[in-house]
């Protein structure tokens, strides 16, 4: 007799892969075959995990055809199986995957397209943050500003190509109006992703001298650090508008100065 | 109903003895304008595992109006891989939040080594599954200090080694772990055509204080050379027979809330209010019989 977990272990192996040698024989044949109601479960699973990467990657379906993209998610499940009962936390490494996935080499920009696509799913979800303590920052001595350390918002994410993926994106968004061509030697792009407080998500190209201000505040810099960082981007740019902007925007949430009795100033 | 439903401060609390209907994003809008005269709503529970944003911020506001139910997907509750409790612990923030009437779980298996299949896998009911089941059941109604429902499936196939018939299955579980039964009524339709049994032989399995909710759905038929096959899909109106077999159900079991299940093609709000109306109507004559 078939313990449970084995037969669990053979039923993933031959729904997942194309090795159910035997597995079929534990299954009952009255009208159909066990091979013919395996392929049920089979057909189930991939549209399944297809329908759930489709639905956090309209843009890649729309750039490789619905056919390709079936294939190309075919082969993504079996490499990058599902971790999680929730689907929504299925297609993480899809990206990564497009690296590599030989079909697809000839659409270089693909996976940073699906990276974008990723932010935008991930940033949905989110959690909420309370804006930053304006009153508490003023306060921090004029001496120690440069030791402060910034956090992003949960719903804001940071993204670069050398590609114009923005552009790529909105020309998929609404395909009854017209939109000017994309050009791929147009350049790359540095941008955040941000939902603001009312739900809204927004994709904000960010000038080189910003997204180093914000890229070094979220790898842990501390502020002076950051504005050295920001400046050498981008020389002359006009870095305490663009602080400001983020701050009363909600991006930069929370800080703290380390080091001291004044822990982080939090307000989620 | 004359009866007032006790209001928690979330909105309504105990999910009246009338049909609801499943919530889906595509609705929040309409429902939220039009608030149609629905008795409850369903939520996949997962689909509001996020940390943040709109699927919540909806949820809350929809809540305010309609007693609530969660059903779960993706728990994996037969599965011999050890209780994902990451995905309990979502789920009980989620109960804590929203103060769900109803909690259901499905009668079926999803993930082996850890690898997710996301789909709701048949059992093979032998003994080994059902001690398996009835300490996993318990185990889920001690982290979430509460009764679960468990639902019977749509199945495709049937184990050669299965020893006991899933309706004495289902039966066993409900009376040894103490958990409640949501019997659907299209699942058992299908897994009848597919399998060849008397769906009444089932419904005089189950007993009567064990079912709470009823759901009810449309099925698919995929013709194979050979045969045929009905898939529980969910994508369009209940069906006559099922119809027919709600109406013995709820001659057996009495008025139970029932949810009209409509996932994929998912069609305007007012078709699953109009479905609503009409297991309200079948509910409404067993009321009317009894009183």
């Amino acid at each position: 007799m078939l313990a449970l977990h084995e037969l669990q272990q053979r039923f993933a192996t031959a729904v997942l892969g194309e090795d159910d040698s035997g597995f079929e024989r534990a299954i009952h044949a009255a009208g159909l075959t066990g091979a013919q109601r395996l392929q049920v479960y089979r057909n189930n699973t991939r549209l399944g995990l297809t329908g759930a990467l489709a639905a956090v990657y309209p843009v890649v379906q729309q750039l490789v055809g619905e056919g390709f993209f079936h294939y190309a998610a075919a082969q993504y499940i079996t490499r990058y199986p599902s971790r999680s009962g929730n689907l929504h936390e299925f297609g993480g490494p899809f990206a990564t995957f497009l690296e590599t996935f030989e079909p697809a080499a000839g659409l270089s920009y693909l996976p940073d397209v699906a990276r974008l696509e990723w932010a935008y799913h991930e940033v949905f979800h989110a959690a909420h943050h309370a804006p930053l303590d304006l009153s508490a920052l003023a306060a921090v001595p004029a001496e120690r500003q440069g030791e402060l350390r910034f956090q992003l918002h949960p719903a804001a994410r940071l993204l670069e190509s050398s590609f114009p993926i923005l552009c790529i994106w909105q020309a998929h968004q609404n395909v009854d109006h017209d939109h000017p061509p994309v050009r791929l030697d147009d350049g790359g792009i540095k941008l955040m992703v941000f939902r603001h407080e009312n739900l809204d998500i927004e994709f904000q190209s960010l000038p080189d001298g910003e997204f180093h201000l914000l890229y070094a505040l979220v790898t842990g810099c501390n502020f002076a650090t950051a504005c050295e960082q920001a400046i050498s981007a981008q020389p002359g740019f006009d870095l305490p508008a663009s602080f400001r902007r983020h701050v009363l925007q909600g991006a930069l949430t929370a800080f703290y100065l380390p080091d001291t009795s004044s822990s982080i100033h939090d307000h989620p | 109903m004359s009866a007032k439903l006790a209001t928690s401060r979330l909105g309504p609390g105990p999910i009246p003895v009338r049909a609801g209907i499943g919530l889906r994003a595509e609705h929040y809008d309409v429902l939220l304008e039009t608030r149609p005269p629905v008795g409850w709503l369903e939520i996949h529970s997962e689909n509001y595992f996020g940390a943040g944003g709109k699927p919540l911020d909806y949820l809350e506001r929809i809540r305010a109006h309609y007693p609530l139910s969660l059903h779960g997907v993706g728990l994996s509750i037969g599965s011999t891989d050890p209780l994902n409790h990451w995905h309990l612990t979502q789920l009980k923030r989620l109960i804590q939040r929203f103060e769900p009437a109803l909690v259901s779980e499905h009668l079926s298996w999803g993930s082996a080594g850890g690898r997710y299949l996301n789909d709701l896998l048949p059992l093979p009911c032998t003994e080994e599954a059902l001690y398996h089941l009835i300490a996993r059941v318990a185990q889920v109604q001690d982290i979430l200090g509460r009764q679960i429902l468990i639902e019977n499936i749509s199945s495709y196939l049937q184990y050669t080694h299965s020893t006991i018939p899933e309706w004495e299955f289902l039966a066993e579980l409900a009376e040894r772990a103490g958990c409640g039964v949501l019997l659907d009524v299209n699942n058992i339709y299908v897994s009848a055509r597919n399998h060849g049994f008397d769906p009444d032989t089932y419904l005089r399995a189950i007993p009567q204080r064990a079912v709470q909710e009823i759901h009810l759905a449309g099925f698919t038929v995929n013709r194979f050379e050979g045969g045929e096959i009905l898939i529980d899909t969910h994508n369009q109106p209940v069906c006559p027979a099922v119809w027919a077999l709600y109406r013995q159900a709820v001659q057996r079991f009495g008025p139970r809330p029932t949810l009209i299940e409509w996932d994929t093609g998912l069609p305007e709000l007012a078709v699953l209010v109009n479905e609503a109306q009409q297991a309200d109507a079948i509910l409404e004559e067993r009321h009317a019989r009894a009183a």
